[in-house]
């Protein structure tokens, strides 16, 4: 069997994924307190639509938004909720979140039946993955229901399943794989028929071979799935390479995977798809990891809206002196300082690093050894990135297409005068993003 | 759970160990075989030499840098790498005070004057090499005056020859020694060029341990080996030997004086290349590589931006 991969750049950082590979999932109970924030994706953010003292029931809506590019944020247990105000999230912002504290009933809100996907319509399915509040479970948090809508000029032949897991230290998919791979596929084949596709792939890197056994048995000789062996190397599951080492089709610049007749949904997100569209259930539960300087590292099936320092506490508390608590994964992952701050629908892992992680070496001026060019996936040349962004000229950082980087971190990864190339890109964007909006602006 | 004092800073929040101050130790490591060579050859004068021009350029920094409001660097090694190629680059019947006078022209002025480490446009050690022979009317009082007083420093009656390249100008090779004499070790020309065999070592270390590309080596070797083929002047010899290997593997390939992309890296050396072959075609400077790069050193930036890698997805 073939091994695919992106063509491109790439880096193998260790992979630390032993703490918790293969280990079951586990479920934890509610924190006495639930923040869940009203913005937890990519687009406009929620309005709630419940008050201060409201009792509500897990799975029911808290808040929506009429906004194309949105998904509705639903309670993860039943309660009363006790305010409605500002919080701090994993990025540092503060962002309006609903709080409330969980009573000892765990009621659910009423579900439909069981329904049989096949009997449904594909605008029926979007509209039912849109109420259910479904964005990528990856990390990005884009909404669900609009990825798979697709303009009608650009149909879909493909559906990959990201099963990658390229991020050092997460298992959390690996686990999900290897717990439901009969719904997995179910799942494929939901996507194949919302988006009209033909066929669907199910891109696994080597280094879970117990996932790709599993799925590939199940999957022999079938005439619409199959399972993609990926190399393990970063950043396989970014979704750009992932299409290009499945399809070997390159999203151009700027463009979405439609255009190349691809739509990519990760594991925990074509699985929370079926999920709504059979059983009826609101994205209010994930898998999350929680390894690293723990006592007991696991997956946690963790309610959206738990506390981080609760997840701790569920994994017996720090293992040592922690130096850096990431949410996420520690390539594209977020450094809290607050462990206060909610796991979001977009929150696959709780990295703890400890002191012996943190930077050794301070940060030197660009020595320009190309290390960032050989390993950049997107064709970029970071060092330049770099140079403008540290000294304020945006317009130069744009010239050399800091808008195209998806700040998977291999640049800084490699980086020998351990420079913040990630950091400076995302200076650029927003400057960049910035510049554009008042052009915008002045035109109109 | 707040107070514990974590850490906040941007991802990706793995890196690899590697830092500048282990590239810079791989490069002196790659410099130990040839180096301990022209010690066998020229004994005391190469090891004078040596410690003349890493204590010089180490001396230099700890002086500059603070006088320009710089924080000290001398952990990333960069100026003991920069005082030992210098080394290499003389000859054992260098007088001293060039060593040294080369040595602080290229890591004050070459390095340090120019923003340091990063942003230097010329190869310090070879500019240091170049600079003092180019500069020569300014520094001829010094010989004189020195030898007039009782401060002496005799470097002479060492065991060296006339440089291989200088045989070979007769278009003669009578007398010159053979490849393999080149290839394994021959004591002619400055302290880096004693060995071939020494220098490919070092180099296929440094690729090995990635700091380096093949691309710039394999392009200044191929240019000048097919184009002295194709002229008729001996292309062996003049890949084995005027210090070629030494200035492929490491003077062209330093990280700040080079293109970062790849093709930039085959064109850079290429054309390096071709600058050595005239130079000794059109009469043979013994700098005649160090000038190559020299002249090729500023144009990195600019190839860089020619040979701009095609974005992913880009038709």
């Amino acid at each position: 069997m073939s091994v695919k991969t992106f063509t491109r750049g790439g880096v193998h950082p260790p992979e630390h994924k032993e703490p918790t590979a293969g280990s079951p999932i586990r479920e934890i109970p509610p924190a006495p307190e639930m923040v869940v924030p009203l913005s937890q994706h990519t687009g406009a953010p929620c309005e709630a639509t419940v008050a201060v003292g409201d009792r509500v029931m897990a799975g029911q809506k808290i808040g929506d938004s009429e906004a194309f590019i949105s998904a509705p944020v639903h309670s993860p247990v039943s309660g009363t909720v006790k305010a409605i105000e500002m919080r701090r999230v994993f990025t540092g912002a503060m962002v309006r979140c609903v709080v409330i504290a969980p009573d000892e009933h765990q009621e659910q809100a009423a579900q439909t039946e069981r329904r049989d996907w096949r009997a449904l319509a594909p605008d029926e399915i979007r509209s039912i993955v849109r109420q259910a509040g479904i964005v990528g479970l990856g990390g990005a948090a884009f909404p669900a229901s609009v990825k798979i809508a697709p303009p009608k000029d650009k149909p879909i032949d493909s559906v990959i399943i990201n099963g990658c897991e390229c991020e050092p230290f997460l298992t959390c998919d690996q686990a999900l794989m290897l717990l439901r791979p009969d719904d997995l596929i179910e799942a494929t084949r939901l996507l194949i028929k919302v988006v009209g596709a033909r066929r669907g792939y199910i891109g696994i890197e080597l280094n879970k071979p117990d996932a790709i056994e599993l799925l590939a048995s199940k999957l022999k000789e079938d005439p619409e799935i199959c399972v993609v062996r990926c190399e393990v190397k970063y950043p396989e599951g970014a979704e750009k390479q992932l299409i290009k080492a499945v399809l070997d089709r390159e999203v151009p610049p700027g463009k979405l995977p439609s255009e190349v007749g691809a739509l990519v949904h990760n594991v925990g997100t074509a699985l929370a798809i079926l999920d709504a569209v059979a059983q009826g259930t609101t994205l209010t539960r994930r898998v999350v990891t929680v390894t690293g300087a723990v006592a007991r590292p696991g997956n946690l099936e963790v309610r959206v809206g738990t506390p981080v320092s609760h997840l701790i506490e569920q994994c017996g508390g720090f293992a040592g002196q922690p130096g850096k608590v990431i949410l996420g994964g520690p390539m594209t992952g977020w450094a809290i300082e607050d462990l206060g701050v909610p796991v979001q629908k977009g929150t696959s892992g709780v990295v703890v690093l400890t002191r012996e992680y943190m930077d050794a070496h301070p940060t030197l001026a660009c020595v320009r050894c190309g290390k960032c060019v050989e390993v950049c996936p997107m064709g970029l040349m970071p060092n330049m990135i770099g140079i403008y962004a540290e000294r304020g000229r945006y317009d130069d950082a744009e010239k050399w297409n800091a808008m195209d980087c998806f700040e998977c971190g291999a640049c800084a990864y490699v980086c020998p005068s351990k420079r913040p190339l990630v950091d400076c890109v995302r200076k650029s964007k927003q400057a960049i993003n910035e510049k554009h909006r008042r052009q915008r602006e002045a035109k109109s | 759970m707040i107070g514990r004092n974590l850490v906040v800073t941007p991802p990706p929040h793995l890196k690899q160990r590697d830092a500048v101050a282990h590239a810079m130790r791989d490069v002196a490591l790659a410099l130990v075989p040839v180096t301990l060579v022209a010690f066998y050859f020229f004994r005391l004068n190469a090891v004078i030499m040596w410690v003349l021009c890493v204590g010089a350029a180490v001396l230099t920094e700890i002086v500059v840098r603070p006088m320009l409001g710089q924080k000290p660097q001398i952990g990333n090694m960069s100026a003991v790498v920069t005082g030992w190629l210098l080394a290499l680059c003389f000859s054992p019947t260098t007088a001293w005070w060039t060593a040294v006078i080369g040595a602080i022209l290229a890591v004050g002025v070459a390095k340090e004057l120019m923003g340091g480490l990063g942003w230097n446009w010329f190869n310090p050690a070879l500019f240091g090499r170049v600079v003092p022979v180019v500069l020569a009317p300014l520094f001829s009082w010094i010989g004189p005056v020195l030898s007039s007083t009782r401060f002496r420093f005799a470097m002479a009656d060492v065991m060296s020859q006339a440089t291989p390249l200088a045989m070979l100008k007769g278009r003669d090779l009578a007398g010159a020694p053979t490849p393999v004499d080149l290839l394994t070790a021959y004591p002619g020309g400055a302290l880096g060029e004693v060995s071939a065999l020494a220098l490919i070592a070092g180099g296929l270390y440094l690729m090995l341990r990635k700091h380096i590309s093949w691309r710039i080596p394999a392009g200044m070797i191929a240019t000048v080996f097919v184009l002295t083929l194709v002229l008729g002047r001996y292309p062996v010899h003049q890949v084995l030997s005027g210090g070629l290997l030494l200035a492929a593997f490491f003077m062209a390939t330093d990280w700040v004086t080079a293109p970062v992309t790849g093709n930039g890296r085959l064109i850079f050396g290429i054309a390096i290349g071709v600058l050595v072959v005239l130079f000794r075609v059109f009469g043979a400077p013994p700098e005649g590589v160090g000038f190559s790069v020299l002249l090729m050193n500023p144009t990195a930036h600019w190839i860089d931006r020619m040979t701009r890698p095609k974005l992913f997805g880009q038709k």
